[in-house]
């Protein structure tokens, strides 16, 4: 966010906050995408994005004063929408999620890696695979579990820097960091998968 | 002479540039020697593009855009 931004943003947070109450479409203009997105993407579900935007927009309305400023008001809007996305997840029947030490790759009693690895880093870029490795991804993140993926999604997704995602959800840079790596490695072996299949399918022909 | 095993480990601080330029330039000489790791490293850095290209094209749909805005208009904008 640039600071320009940040000022307009510390403006009608202020405003807000002592009554002037039409600044708020401005402020839901500038968070609801952000909203939507994060939390479709916890819950993959329409309508229970649509849902929680709505709740958190209100909480913002409601809860303007008990934001004091002590950290971003950016990150206090995620957490409101990590709130409500979670009690929304906990409404719904458990979910299976996967343990991730499946996905870390194996290696021999040198620490070398023992399995062969392909590299398809080059295909993502053709358009035969958009639709198929969508669908991997989007199982994949599905099954990873909570505090990994939330991590993953404010991270990788969203695009917020190692410490912001830390302030967000009261994590050190360290933590941050091990639960990024574990989603990256989950996921970049579901597209291995992926891919070796396709490919040994290719080559048997 | 680090181990792939370690390679795979520093990845992320690697990728951020945070690693101490000693350990950073060991890593590259595995790299070097270990087409395994090479594959490794390219992948996982795919992964990371892909899933973002995938997964932030996230637009609010239409009709959540008019629901919002009437949900909007009947509890905040209450004369
Ligand atoms: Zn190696």
């Amino acid at each position: 966010m640039s600071a320009e931004d940040k000022e307009t943003e510390e403006r009608l947070v202020r405003e807000l906050q002592a009554g002037k109450k039409e600044v708020f479409d401005e402020i839901a203009n500038l968070y609801q995408r952000k909203i939507y997105s994060l939390s479709f993407n916890l819950t993959r579900n329409q309508m229970d994005a649509q849902d929680i935007t709505q709740d958190v927009l209100l909480t913002i309305f409601k809860k303007i004063d008990t934001f004091q400023g002590k950290s971003a008001f950016s990150s206090w809007v995620y957490r409101i929408t990590l709130n409500a996305s979670y009690m929304k997840l906990r409404s719904r029947k458990k979910e299976q999620y996967v343990s991730l030490d499946d996905a870390l790759p194996s290696f021999n009693g040198a620490g070398f890696q023992k399995e062969k690895i392909r590299d398809w880093s080059e295909s993502t870029e053709s358009a035969l695979f958009v639709s198929e490795t969508r669908e991997v991804i989007e199982r994949a993140v599905e099954q990873l579990p909570e505090k990994e993926k939330v991590v993953f999604l404010l991270r990788d997704v969203d695009g917020l820097s190692t410490e912001k995602v830390g302030e967000i959800l009261d994590l050190s840079v360290p933590a941050v960091k091990s639960r990024l790596h574990r989603a990256r490695l989950f996921l970049r072996k579901k597209l291995s998968n992926y891919f070796d299949e396709y490919y040994s399918r290719v080559e048997q022909k | 002479m680090v181990c792939c095993k370690e390679c795979i480990e520093l990845l992320n601080d690697y990728l951020d540039g945070e690693l101490d330029p000693k350990i950073a330039t060991s890593l590259e000489e595995h790299f070097q020697d270990c087409p395994p790791c090479i594959a490794f490293l390219n992948t996982y850095k795919s992964t990371t593009k892909l899933c973002r290209e995938t997964l932030k094209q996230v637009e609010i749909p239409e009709m959540v855009q008019v629901k919002l805005q009437e949900f909007l208009k009947h509890n905040i904008r209450k004369p």
